[in-house]
């Protein structure tokens, strides 16, 4: 479409303005605010979109101010083979009148001229892409709205080499996407109602297979039922059977019991003949045995008398051999006796002179412990006395010998007069006389002064000096501490105090010694024991000889008894050997007699008893024989013999009666059947508890019409398969389908915006520089840009760059829909984000674009675009 | 001479899980209500009674509901009925015939065969039925039941049977089989004079006695039935049998085993046959469809089929062996020039792999199609 002119007359606050357009390229609408350049633009957009009869609010905005006329617009354009005069007043005198001079000239007016300019521009415009390009007063910075531009999309599937896409193609991916949107979420998961659907089978199915099982419970039972009933009608026959049998065996089990009684009393009958047969047996042998006693006692009287009287001559000869081994032996013991007294003397002897010995030691060692006692209690005395211990001596000897070195030193010190005696005589030194023989030297120590005076001669004194008062003074300090130390210590001088040290080390040996005396005398004994073995020694010594027998005399000495005690000892061992020999002697010959005496005895008693009894034997056996005689026993014997042989006769008939019946087998029988009877009868019971509780069970679920339900279990089952399996199929046909036509779609996008990118990075380098790249979206919109490797987002692009990108993506996609016929670019007041060194590179964009698509703008600001290359300029006033 | 209405298979309660809910119903009211058909038959043909030769119920565990309509419809008949438990409904400890509904219901006219011996019907006429005892029996109860008996000099014999004879069962040494050469001897000793049969559902002549006959259900239940749907009148004198059938069902089965499909003069000579077929809410028809077509020929064959499923009694349509293959046609007018068309062929492209894939892929297709014309 190409606007060739635009009249407008009685709108908002133009009275009436007249634009020619330029035959191509820009035409640049200027004019001072309210001039009107906004309304034109809006103009357009009005004539086409409302009826001449409208009276919508944006025609009713539209009204001249202060006028009471009808606005009216008119445009002479250009649209595919279309050329048209298009007019249109509203509100006043409402008119629309259409002028079309090619391809075929045509007037029309009215509604029909409406639709047919509406027809035109929808036969040869993108009328939404058309308001979608232009740029309205104060909104170049945002992007146009273009995703669903149909015009654009083909333009650009042309561009991109594809066939153009149908315009009802959105509209059917729309569908495609309802469709899978009916059975998937937007995220891909399965919706409920596919959910739903399986879940439903799979109680279906539950519900067949309850039915089925019940089914088959009930036919379990069915069959049950029959076998139950053969098996009771069985049972019946068994026990009718076994019922007989037990009456059977009961018959016989009475005649085995009547064949018992017989049984039992003949061997009650054989038993009793047993019995009396033994006592017929027991009183043969007892006679016999008293018989055969008789004998054996006579026997035993006659060889017990025997005996007796050849024991006596024995025993005497034993009394004898005793007599005289009692002799030996009593004089054995009297040796014996007499050898221990001996030997017992001269032990106690020996054992004097052991003691005498002993009474001396120990007497010695206790006076040794005594002696060292009481020395050491003196020493102890003395010790206590006696201060002068070894730190005590060792300061008196250091105080002596400080003593000794003051005077020294002031001996030293102190002036010496040398005196030679020229001759012998007198002279006084310190008021003492003192003789010189001739020669004779003496020196004096002068120690404060010395007056030497020669006997009315000569009186000298010499003075002693200061110094030397010092060292005396010292002298007398050392004495002084000295004599304090020998005072404390209980001592005159030093000489003492080594007296007194030395007395104590003395005292201290001794004390220290004692112990070693008591140890070395006491041993292993206390004193006190010590003191006692030998009072006890001082009394026992004496008193031994004192108490002793005279003869025969003691021994001399301890040799001599020791000595005569061990020969005493060896004759004593010889008479004890005598001793013992002779005791022996004595008890076997004692044992010996006792042994035959004894032997004696017994044989009398046994011989009386032996003869008592034979006596009562023969009475008892007379008696017996007085009671029964031999004879008769023997025949009683032989009749009792002979009952029981009949007896047993009578037993074994009996017997033989009574194995012919078998009891045993027909007992065990009659038990058996018995018991299997009970068996029966228990199963039977059984079986017809069972058969009641099966039939129970047929009787409640029989009824149920579980063939039918399962019939219609079965039907909803299959329906809800046949369901489920068409849902799932139409929800993976739609899936597939979706996928498929949105992977292409995305594919055909990809694709188209190619071209527009491509457009607006050739606009967008002659603004920035070689690098400039941007990202269009599949919505047909700029992302970002980048420049020099850095990539902006849109929306984080200063304002005049946005500005600018905008107004190069309008540019381009007009220039793609230009080879379609195109449309105008209608720019309101654009640029005014851009600052100058942009402008006049937009300038450039705007010219390049020119060549190829018809741009109108309106500016107040004609400055902005002073580098637009070639325009059409015209003035509103 | 003696004339009676011999039956068999009436399947009480059996289900077909091609029926929607309300079909079912309706089947299963048309059984019922041949239960009268047959009684106002017999009347009208003087019948002195009714024989069900078995299967009166198609199974012992059907509902009460059942059992009661059934009791209720052979109350309308107003002569005696002679039930045969056979091998559906045998007379075991889960018998339907000793259920409460059964015992308390029924009227007093209608009589269960409990064992086999003979019954006498009418004057000169016995009557020996072989109960199935149980669903598996060792040997057919008919023949203990013929066994057992001594010619009847004086009596017309009927004997009522049950099961398949060996003559015309598939597996001849299956249990239960009956021998037809036992029965034919039976008739030729006078045990019996005729054997009425049940368990084949299409009215059959046994033998060539004309003695023996299986009457067939009464109401069709599968589409391999050849001549169900009746009853039998049977006129027996001493020396002569006649029998005559009487169409009593309503119902018809009907199996297309091979319907071509490769054109859209197919598709529309189906829907013509469709169209001119009478009865339809009785009807039953199962299809088989066989061939090739386009997407949008299948569409036009769905929806014809979609219109059929709504006026017949059943329609089980089995298109396994239908291929659906798109062509250019199938696209011509929804102008597709962008990515739909590309869609298209990626779709197309997935089919002629084959697979799931493309079995998923054509289904894609229809569904695009479809989107495609409602948005046209």
């Amino acid at each position: 479409m190409k606007f060739i002119r635009l009249r407008v007359a009685n709108y908002r606050g133009i009275g009436a303005a007249d634009v020619k357009f330029g035959p191509a390229g820009i035409t640049l609408v200027q004019g001072p605010n309210e001039a009107g350049k906004t309304s034109l633009g809006e103009a357009i957009g009005l004539l086409f979109e409302y009826l001449d009869s409208s009276k919508a609010r944006n025609i009713e905005a539209i009204k001249p101010v202060h006028r009471d006329e009808g606005p009216e617009i008119e445009l002479h354009a250009e649209s595919g083979p279309y050329t048209f005069t298009y007019m249109k007043r509203f509100l006043k005198r409402p008119e629309t009148k259409l002028t079309i001079s090619n391809p075929k000239p045509e007037n029309l007016t009215g509604r029909e001229a409406h639709e047919h300019a509406e027809a035109i521009l929808r036969e040869t415009l993108d009328v939404v892409l058309w308001k979608a390009l232009n740029i309205q007063q104060g909104d170049a910075i945002h992007q146009p709205e273009l995703g669903k531009q149909t015009s654009l999309s083909a333009a650009l599937d042309q561009a991109a080499g594809g066939r153009p896409t149908d315009p009802g193609e959105e509209g059917l991916f729309n569908k495609v996407r309802e469709e899978y949107l009916r059975y998937y979420t937007e995220r891909g998961t399965e919706r409920k109602e596919l959910t739903d659907a399986r879940i439903a089978l799979t109680r279906a199915e539950e519900e067949v297979s309850n039915i089925e099982q019940a089914i088959r419970n009930l036919d379990d039972d069915t069959e049950r039922v029959a076998s139950l009933q053969q098996e009771l009608a069985q049972l019946k026959e068994q026990d009718d059977r076994l019922t007989q049998e037990i009456i059977a065996y009961t018959a016989s089990l009475a005649e085995i019991r009547d064949l018992e009684s017989v049984l039992s009393t003949s061997r009650l009958k054989l038993q009793s003949a047993h019995q009396s047969e033994e006592a017929a047996h027991r009183d043969r042998d007892s006679r016999q045995a008293l018989i055969t006693r008789v004998a054996a006692v006579d026997q035993e009287y006659k060889k017990i008398n025997a005996e007796n009287a050849m024991s006596v001559p024995a025993l005497d000869q034993a009394d004898r051999e005793v007599k005289n081994a009692q002799g030996a032996f009593n004089e054995a013991d009297q040796k014996r006796k007499l050898a221990d007294s001996n030997a017992e003397l001269r032990r106690a002897d020996f054992d004097y002179y052991n003691n005498k010995l002993q009474l001396e030691q120990i007497g010695e060692r206790k006076a040794r412990i005594d002696l060292a006692r009481t020395n050491a209690a003196q020493a102890e005395e003395l010790l206590r006395r006696n201060k002068v211990t070894a730190p005590v001596q060792q300061l008196i000897e250091e105080a002596e010998r400080e003593l000794l070195a003051a005077k020294a030193k002031l001996d030293t010190g102190a002036p010496q007069v040398y005196l030679q005696s020229l001759v012998d005589g007198c002279l006084v030194i310190d008021g003492t006389d003192n003789t010189l023989t001739k020669g004779e030297k003496r020196s004096l120590t002068v120690t404060s002064s010395l007056r030497v005076s020669i006997p009315k001669t000569l009186d000298i004194e010499v003075v002693a000096g200061a110094s030397f008062a010092k060292l005396q003074k010292k002298v007398e300090d050392a004495q002084v501490g000295l004599d304090r130390l020998c005072k404390q210590a209980g001592v005159a001088g030093p000489r003492e105090a080594r007296q007194a040290y030395d007395d104590r080390n003395t005292a201290e040996r001794i004390a220290a010694g004692k112990a070693q005396v008591e140890k070395e005398n006491l041993r292993d004994l206390a004193y006190q024991k010590l003191d006692e073995m030998l009072l006890a020694l001082q009394q026992g010594v004496p008193a031994y000889i004192r108490n002793r027998v005279n003869e025969p005399v003691i021994c001399p000495d301890l040799e001599s008894a020791e000595r005569e005690w061990k020969n005493r000892e060896s004759i004593r061992r010889q008479a004890v050997g005598a001793w013992e020999l002779a005791h022996q002697t004595l008890e076997v010959a004692s044992g010996v007699w006792n042994g035959l005496n004894t032997k004696h005895h017994h044989a009398r008693a046994s011989f009386d008893l032996s003869s008592k009894q034979l006596n009562q034997i023969r009475a008892d056996l007379e008696q017996a024989r007085e009671n029964i005689s031999d004879d008769d026993l023997e025949k009683a014997l032989a009749q009792a013999v002979q009952i029981v042989a009949s007896e047993y006769a009578r037993v074994q008939s009996a017997e033989t009666a009574l194995g012919a019946k078998n009891p045993e087998r027909v007992k065990t029988l009659s038990e058996t059947a018995k018991g299997s009877l009970q068996t029966t009868q228990n199963r039977r019971n059984a079986a017809q508890n069972e058969l009641i509780e099966v039939q129970t069970r047929l009787k409640i679920h029989g009824e149920d019409g579980l063939y039918e339900k399962r019939g219609a279990a079965q039907a909803a089952c299959e329906r809800l398969m046949a369901e489920t399996s068409s849902c799932n199929r139409r929800a993976s046909s739609a899936k597939c389908l979706f996928e498929t036509i949105r992977e292409e779609r995305d594919k055909a996008r990809r694709a188209y915006v190619a071209p527009l990118k491509e457009k607006i990075e050739q606009l967008g380098r002659l603004v920035f520089d070689g690098s400039f790249q941007v990202d269009i979206s599949e919505e047909l919109r700029i992302t970002s840009r980048t420049l020099r490797n850095i990539t902006v987002p849109f929306d984080s692009l200063s304002g005049g760059t946005r500005e600018q990108l905008s107004l190069i993506f309008r540019i381009a996609c007009s220039i793609i829909v230009s080879q379609n016929g195109g449309m105008p670019l209608i720019l309101d007041d654009t640029l005014g984000y851009t600052d100058p060194g942009r402008l006049r590179l937009m300038g450039a964009v705007l010219a390049k674009a020119a060549k190829d698509c018809q741009i109108v703008i309106f500016t107040c600001v004609p400055e902005r675009y002073g580098n637009i290359g070639e325009a059409t300029c015209i003035s509103l006033r | 001479m003696i004339r009676f209405l011999h039956t068999s298979d009436w399947q009480l309660g059996m289900t077909r899980h091609f029926f929607s809910e309300g079909a079912q119903e309706r089947y299963s009211q048309s059984r019922f209500d041949a239960i009268r058909s047959m009684g106002q038959i017999a009347k009208e043909n003087e019948c002195r009674f009714m024989l069900v030769c078995g299967d009166l119920f198609e199974s012992n565990q059907v509902d009460r509901k059942t059992v009661a309509r059934a009791l209720d419809a052979l109350r309308d008949v107003s002569i005696p009925v002679f039930i045969l438990p056979g091998n559906h409904d045998p007379l075991n400890a889960a018998s339907v015939y000793h259920s409460s509904t059964f015992i308390e219901q029924k009227p007093s006219h209608v009589r269960v065969v409990e064992t086999a011996a003979p019954i006498k019907i009418a004057e000169g006429v016995e009557l020996v039925g072989a109960p199935w005892l149980s669903k598996r029996p060792v040997t057919n109860p008919i023949e203990d039941a013929i066994n057992a008996l001594e010619p009847a000099t004086e009596n017309i014999r009927i004997c009522m049977g049950h099961g398949a004879v060996d003559t015309l069962a598939p597996d001849r040494e299956s249990t239960g089989v009956i021998s037809v050469s036992a029965l034919e001897l039976a008739l030729d000793e006078r045990k019996v004079d005729f054997v009425a049969l049940g368990d084949r559902h299409s009215w059959t002549k046994v033998g060539k006695t004309e003695r023996i006959w299986y009457s067939g259900t009464p109401e069709m239940t599968d589409f391999r039935e050849t001549q169900s749907g009746y009853g039998l009148i049977v006129e027996l004198g001493e020396s002569s049998v006649n029998t005559k059938p009487i169409q009593v069902g309503q119902w018809l089965f009907l199996e297309h085993e091979r319907v071509d499909i490769n054109s859209a003069d197919d598709v529309e000579a189906l829907r013509q046959t469709l169209e001119t077929m009478k009865d339809k809410a009785r009807t039953v028809i199962r299809l088989n469809l066989v061939g090739s077509l386009s997407l949008t020929l299948s569409g036009t064959l769905q929806n014809h089929l979609t219109a059929a499923q709504d006026v017949f009694g059943a329609f089980d349509v089995r298109d396994d062996e239908l291929l659906l293959v798109p062509d250019d046609t199938d696209f011509t007018n929804l102008g597709f020039s962008g990515f739909a068309d590309a869609t298209v062929q990626r779709l197309r492209n997935k089919i002629v792999d084959g697979g799931t894939a493309g079995t998923e892929a054509r289904e894609a297709l229809m569904l695009l199609l479809r989107l495609a014309r409602e948005a046209v």
